[in-house]
């Protein structure tokens, strides 16, 4: 007898069994995000340790504005000599460490606020929530820029700016997880069996909402490495001479008609850096929600 | 069950206790708790921003009368811009004058701030606005498109864009347009500003890639949300299969009962987005040269006018506050669900 | 209780000729495929509805109820594979496209689901989701829809149309709602109106005033009735010919009346027999049987029943029971049937 196609809508379509191929979709999906930041990490990092790679600061004026692919120049020069390839390594770094350290602030601060905040409840968590309010209505960029401005460009200012975004955040995500997981059963007996605070907020709601913060941290490292390219390109984040990406596009701004790759191959690593974190950040979300 | 008591727009009903049934109506409630609540948001935004810009070092007397200045000078010029009395006699005597509409004079300039905010505020708001028609005017009809058969070649090629599309920072899309539509091929000026008043085809011409800039990424953003949010519904939502039922089209299955209860959803989102949109146009105006008030802002940091700054950040944060007051009214007015009091 | 008992409850079968009958599904089968697991939901299911009588599907929870009469509307999702023929006064649904399927659906097939609140749309008014389905099929003016929409409420008792036609659904009460997707369903005059556990999100007064509601819009419009249910009594009570589902087939098949006299196979017998006595309401849900329901991705090679049956015997487990009409009238499956009037217990283990 015929198999007859079941006659729904097309919009109703679901993805039938392929079978291995879609195995291979799904662990593409971890795996391409996954190469691209072992590749980025790696270069930033272990590349300059292993490989001659040039100065990114301190370049000849005299060898300035090298075409891509010159004798020891990989991608070139910039106006002040400086060999392209190494800022853009040297730059990584810095984008790198402030976008970990931010995340990581945001992570230990934000999470235990946002935790202990929705643990003890009452007058705390009222108070808590005003000032997280505030903290999100407030336009935190102006705020940032008010204080790297201030205090002066620098990279340990950077990422105290770029704290004010990422500690509200981590406070709300923690806030609404550890919310849903007091309605769990195993968290209600827990409460019932007299399980003191602390040893709830470490034993049962740190390990269930790390997960969760961690995929978060993802998806906000994509921003800050944004915020923070957006900051140094205001010249109120990593100052020049020492690279970064942001800088090192709003260095080439100057000059777009006449050298665009200047800045088109920071904005290329600047790209492929925040997919690769998105990518990874949106994969652990889909199977951590049981997609 | 119980039913709920249904509020009619009769207005045979309504004219015995019109008031007292628009006092006790959910919507307008809701109204007032939600106005209630921003009040002290604004209050608390106005009162960090002062005591941020106190305590950070950087004096705009010093800055304006340059290195050499005598600290008498400087103190006669503090005394004149204000900044001798105590903080929390300047804080007051500036929400005050806020309060009445005046938020003071600019310390580098001394022209009143609430005019200049006034044809800055325009400025930022077309362009807003205008990422906002580009946005969602694409945005929309994409994901019913995709929606419409998933996973076939349309839904996956779109969803690919906006999901590579969403990794592009703002100001590298700006820097790519200019360099491909300005600088290689001339279509629309790099920077500055035309009004309006000049014309309005030359006025968007300046406008266009300033708003491409900021609605690309939000195009991206909104596509896979609404898309998203489609596609659960149509497999999930038993309305939907009742809507089968009946015999209509997918079409309209799609367009009448799926989008119709997506687009709340979206509403909360465009909402959301247009507190945080502020950032965008900083830089944006910035690279633009658009006589904005996110340039007038970063002009201000730079000079250290803490008056033009603190303006700026209570106009954006009533922004806010007002955007996410006016999304959860028009939610009132449009879902049922809230305007009768369910949920 | 007695068997007997539970009969008086059947309503008399209504004399009915050997017209033809109006949907005859033969041999349906249905399976998905989904993530390498293979589901046989409908494993060769056969019944037919005539006009103007009411046919109930009982069987426990996952038994297939729902999945094949989905499948007879087209409304299953695309990773079912479905086989079988279904004719409907001459036409086979099975082979239609999509496009083809709609004109049939709430035209000539409609459907009321278990859950009203979910399956009304939220934000939209019940007038417009009436009329809509009005408009679906035929060309019928604003004006006109609106009537008709009038005219369904009325029909289907909702107290107030006029006002409610304008109201959304959480303002209505569960019993409301159910008459709501009842009017939809009768908005153009279906011939064959599936109720799939129409009842069961009801308490039990709304339960009874809905299906007598149903049973009156039977009489008065003549439209065929598919009644799924978990219900024993609701079956008993309302069905004039009854189906036992059990994994995904038809194991008894029987006027009501001569079912609950005269129960043969175990399964049925384990479900009447498991009803607590005298002190049962009225419309209990079905009783749970002892055991584990079949795995419907490896089902045995012999009677599904088997590993569950106090009646098996080593041909059980080997060959599956063929579903004949073994009486006049009454269909079964099994390869040793109870004795008529037997002790209730016996069925299950
Ligand atoms: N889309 C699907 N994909 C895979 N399996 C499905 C799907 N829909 C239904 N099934 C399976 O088919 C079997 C029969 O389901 P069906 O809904 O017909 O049961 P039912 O008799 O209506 O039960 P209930 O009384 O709980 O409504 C179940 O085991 C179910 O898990
Ligand atoms: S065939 Fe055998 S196992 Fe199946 S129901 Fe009959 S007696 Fe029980
Ligand atoms: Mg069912």
């Amino acid at each position: 007898m015929a198999i007859v196609e079941a006659s729904a809508s097309p919009a109703l379509l679901e993805e039938a069994g392929q079978g291995r191929f879609r195995g291979w979709l799904r662990h593409l999906e971890l795996i391409f995000p996954g190469a691209l930041l072992v590749l980025i990490i790696g270069g930033c990092f272990v590349w300059p340790l292993v490989a001659a790679v040039p100065d990114p600061v301190g370049g000849d004026v005299l060898e300035s504005n090298l075409p891509a692919f010159s004798e020891g120049h990989l991608l070139g020069t910039d106006p002040n000599g400086n060999d392209v390839w190494s800022r853009i390594l040297y730059g990584g770094r810095a984008s790198l460490v402030v976008g970990v350290a931010v995340n990581v602030l945001g992570l230990i601060v934000g999470g235990t606020l946002g935790a202990v905040s929705a643990h003890v409840g009452g007058l705390l968590d009222a108070v808590i929530m005003r000032v997280l309010d505030v903290l999100i209505a407030f336009p935190s960029l102006v705020l940032t820029l008010a204080v790297a401005q201030s205090l002066g460009p620098s990279q340990v200012n950077t990422i105290f700016a770029l704290a004010f975004f990422s500690v509200p955040a981590f406070a709300r995500v923690s806030r609404a997880a550890t919310l849903r997981l007091r309605e769990q059963p195993f968290m209600t007996a827990a409460r019932l069996s007299g399980t003191s605070g602390r040893r709830m907020l470490f034993r049962h709601i740190a390990p269930n909402i790390t997960p969760q913060l961690v995929t978060f941290s993802m998806l906000s490292m994509g921003i800050i490495i944004v915020i923070e390219g957006a900051l140094s390109f205001l010249g109120l984040g990593i100052p020049p001479p020492a690279p970064s990406w942001g800088n090192m596009i709003s260095q080439g701004q100057q000059a777009l008609s006449a050298t665009p790759m200047l800045v088109v191959w920071p904005c290329v690593v600047l790209f492929l850096t925040v997919l690769a974190f998105n990518l990874l950040g949106e994969t652990l979300r889909a199977r951590w929600s049981g997609r | 069950m119980t039913t709920t008591e249904p509020v009619t727009d009769d207005a045979r009903e309504a004219a015995p206790g019109a008031v007292a049934r628009l006092v006790h109506s959910p919507s307008v409630r809701l109204i007032a708790r939600r106005l209630v609540a921003a009040v002290p948001i604004v209050l608390g935004v106005s009162i960090l921003t002062f005591i941020v810009l106190s305590l950070i070092p950087g004096d705009a007397a010093q800055l304006l009368l340059g290195p050499e200045a005598t600290p008498e000078q400087i103190a006669a010029m503090h005394r004149q811009m204000g900044l001798d009395q105590p903080p929390v006699q300047r804080y007051l005597g500036w929400l005050g004058g806020a309060l009445t509409g005046d938020l003071g004079n600019s310390l580098v300039s001394g022209q009143p701030v609430t005019g200049e905010l006034g044809s800055r505020l325009a400025v930022t708001g077309e362009l807003v606005g205008l990422a906002f028609v580009l946005s969602l005017g694409l945005a929309i009809p994409v994901a019913l498109l995709a929606a419409y058969k998933p996973n076939r070649l349309f839904d996956r090629v779109s969803m690919l864009v906006s999901i590579t599309g969403l990794a592009v920072a703002n100001y590298v899309i700006a820097l790519l347009l200019v360099l491909v539509f300005a600088v290689q091929f001339a279509f629309f000026p790099a920077i500055g500003f035309v009004p309006i008043g000049q014309g309005i085809g030359e006025n968007l011409r300046s406008m266009l890639l300033p708003a491409v800039s900021i609605a690309f990424p939000l195009f991206c953003f909104y596509t896979r949300f609404l898309r998203g949010d489609l596609v659960d519904q149509l497999r999930g939502e038993d309305y939907i299969v009742t809507a089968r039922a009946k015999g209509i089209g997918p079409g309209q299955v799609l367009l009448r009962h799926a989008f119709r209860n997506s687009s709340f959803g979206l509403l909360t989102v465009v909402g959301l987005n247009l507190g945080t949109l502020i950032g965008a146009t900083v830089i944006i105006e910035q690279i633009f040269a658009l006589p904005g008030i996110g340039q007038l802002l970063l002009q201000a940091i730079n000079t250290r006018d803490f008056v033009v700054v603190q303006a700026c950040v209570v106009v954006f944060a009533v922004v806010a506050v007002l955007a996410n007051l006016v999304t959860d009214l028009l939610y009132a007015v449009l879902d049922p669900r809230i305007r009768y009091g369910n949920r | 209780m007695s068997i007997e008992e539970v009969s008086e409850l059947a309503s008399p079968a209504p004399v009915y000729g050997g017209a033809e009958p109006l949907l005859e599904v033969s041999d349906l089968r249905v399976r998905f495929d989904a993530k390498g697991r293979r589901v046989n939901a409908v494993n060769g299911l056969s019944y037919h509805v005539h006009a103007g009588r009411m046919l109930a599907i009982i069987g426990e929870s996952g038994s297939g109820k729902s999945v094949s009469s989905r499948a007879l509307m087209g409304l299953l999702p695309p990773t079912a594979r479905i086989s079988g023929s279904a004719r409907f006064l001459g036409t086979d649904l099975l082979s239609l496209s999509e496009r083809e399927m709609r004109r049939h659906r709430g035209a000539d097939l409609a459907m009321v689901f278990q859950d009203p609140t979910r399956s009304l749309n939220p934000t939209m008014r019940i007038g417009t989701q009436i009329t809509e389905a009005v408009r679906a099929h035929g060309d019928v003016d604003k004006r006109a829809a609106f009537d008709r929409a009038m005219e369904l409420l009325q029909l289907v008792r909702l107290p107030a149309p006029e006002r409610r036609f304008y109201e959304y659904p959480h303002q209505l009460s569960g019993g409301m709602r159910q008459r709501v997707m009842i009017a939809i369903a009768l908005a153009a005059d279906p011939k064959l109106l599936i109720a799939d556990e129409a009842t069961t999100a009801l308490d039990v007064t709304t339960q009874a005033q809905v299906m007598e509601l149903l049973l009156e819009l039977q009489e008065r419009l003549g439209t065929a009735i598919i009644m799924i249910s978990h219900d024993l009594g609701l079956a008993a009570s309302y069905a004039h010919d009854v189906i036992v589902m059990y994994a995904g087939r038809a194991v008894e098949y029987a006027p009501a009346s001569t079912l609950f006299s005269h129960v043969r196979m175990p399964y049925t017998r384990a479900l009447l027999g498991a009803i607590p006595r005298l002190e049962r309401t009225p419309h209990s849900l079905l009783p749970v049987t002892p055991g584990q329901p079949p795995d419907l991705t490896a089902l045995p090679p012999g009677c599904p029943f088997a590993p569950r049956c106090s009646r098996a015997q080593d041909d059980c487990h080997a060959e599956p029971p063929p579903f004949a009409e073994h009486e006049p009238g009454h269909w079964w499956a099994c390869w040793h049937p109870c004795e008529v009037g037997g002790p209730a217990e016996e069925g299950g283990r």
